[in-house]
């Protein structure tokens, strides 16, 4: 393989990942939403809440953990922009809507759990995010968990 | 207290920017910081050039393991040709009443024609070169042309340009990815051949006067770039036009003609044939 060649694919291949992860990462992430959004509507009447303590009022009858967790990756244009922001300083904007949709998706996993075991409610939410690590060398992302943990409880009047 | 539905904040957390502007925001940002930094360099390389004196070159260049860190693996052929290239060479910057440098030759297993001229005084010529000169009078050209790059030191020039080059790639290409070092990569490449061109050109002219003075005539010479294989498809002439260490680009073969009907030298003139252990090598040394 003569230089030129090389140069070509060793310019042409970066870039040609670049464009196809900006497209495949945005339908990935705007489907995401579209989902996200769909079931915190439909799961809006099952309070995940971060009080320590239940109210006063609620007579409860039972309680567990519930939890639920997702475990999310950055694509090749995401993090080729972290790499960029990386070398400048500043807020990490590409990285933000990762997060986002991990904690959301966390949560109503935490919620559908809750909702299949009977819980009326949950209390004492609580998010814990920990980093996957790619490889041995630890380099790199592999993926980003977030977990939502919290009390499940039952109501002996039904519903809060 | 009573349980009033919300849905999470759908934005707060999340910034309003399109990733694609942040994207070009970035690359814009830290190509022209990368472009600056290189600028500055280079001109503290054409500033400290002066300081540099041949004996200091030579100093400095007569250690193998420096060298052997800026020359790219010499695969070196030894044989009878090398002999003949350096008593071709010596005869030519015999023309140079004040050369600074002990020049030395290398033939370099390679079948692309090129010739290059490294610190050190080192001048390495490829075997394809030498497979391609059909007289005495056109290697004369191709030596002497690597001579006026010693003389106008663009070796060191070089040098500096290409260290300046690596550090500004280093230092950038760790904040991006691989692929951002690629793409700082190409244009600065693109930058450095822009540079070299006016060199080359000084060079040729440098050159032409050797072989004017050794044969008395310069016949040959613009013949032999002329003559030279073309790459094959328009993609690869264009990025040869502007990679290659020495561009063969029709406006430097114009200003060779130019120069050589300004100071009259004749164009034609007998040609000398190749010596005897250039054109049939026999191993030895």
């Amino acid at each position: 393989m003569d230089s030129t060649t090389e140069a070509l694919i060793n310019l042409g291949l970066p870039l040609l990942l670049l464009v196809a992860t900006y497209f495949t990462g945005s339908m990935v992430e705007r489907r995401h939403y579209l989902s996200i959004r769909a079931r915190e509507l439909e799961t809006r009447q099952l309070p995940a809440i971060t009080f320590r303590t239940p109210p006063r009022r609620w007579e409860i009858s039972d309680s567990g953990l519930v939890s639920g967790s997702v475990v999310i990756s950055v694509d090749y244009f995401k993090r080729f922009l972290a790499g960029l922001r990386q070398f400048v300083g500043g807020r990490v904007k590409s990285y933000e809507t990762i997060l986002d949709r991990a904690r959301r998706e966390a949560v109503l996993r935490l919620k559908a759990e809750a909702a299949a075991a009977g819980y009326a409610a949950v209390i004492n939410v609580r998010l814990e995010t920990a980093r996957m690590a790619n490889g041995r060398s630890g380099n790199g992302i592999a993926g980003l968990e977030v977990l939502a943990y919290g009390t499940g409880i039952k109501l002996r009047h039904g519903a809060p | 207290m009573k349980f009033d539905p919300t849905l999470p904040d759908d934005g707060a957390n999340v910034s309003a920017t399109h990733p694609l502007r942040e994207a070009a925001t970035l690359i814009v940002g830290i190509a022209i910081a990368a472009v600056v930094v290189f600028v500055v360099l280079t001109a503290a390389v054409e500033l400290l050039l002066p300081h540099i004196s041949p004996a200091l070159e030579a100093r400095i260049f007569s250690r193998p393991e420096v060298v052997s860190a800026i020359v790219p693996d010499i695969q070196e052929s030894r044989d009878s040709r090398t002999a003949e290239v350096a008593r071709l060479l010596d005869r030519l910057a015999g023309h140079w009443p004040d050369n600074p440098h002990s020049l030395r030759v290398a033939i370099i297993d390679d079948e692309t024609p090129n010739a290059y001229a490294f610190p050190g005084g080192l001048v390495a010529v490829t075997t394809g070169l030498l497979a391609e000169v059909a007289s005495d009078n056109e290697l004369a050209f191709v030596l002497a042309h690597e001579v006026g790059h010693f003389r106008n030191r663009d070796h060191l020039r070089g040098l500096g340009r290409g260290l300046a080059f690596a550090l500004v790639v280093g230092v950038f290409g760790i904040g991006g990815s691989a692929g951002a070092a690629e793409l700082a990569g190409a244009a600065g490449l693109l930058a450095a051949a822009g540079f070299s061109r006016d060199q080359e050109s000084a060079a040729d002219g440098f050159g032409l006067a050797l072989v004017q003075a050794e044969y008395g005539h310069v016949g040959g010479a613009v013949k032999f770039f002329e003559r030279l294989p073309k790459p094959d498809n328009a993609i690869e002439r264009e990025i040869e036009g502007y990679l290659s260490t020495h561009p063969l680009s029709a406006e430097r073969i114009d200003a060779m003609w130019a120069l050589m009907r300004e100071r009259g030298w004749p164009s034609d003139g007998p040609l000398l044939p190749l010596a005897a252990g250039l054109a049939a090598p026999t191993p030895g040394e």
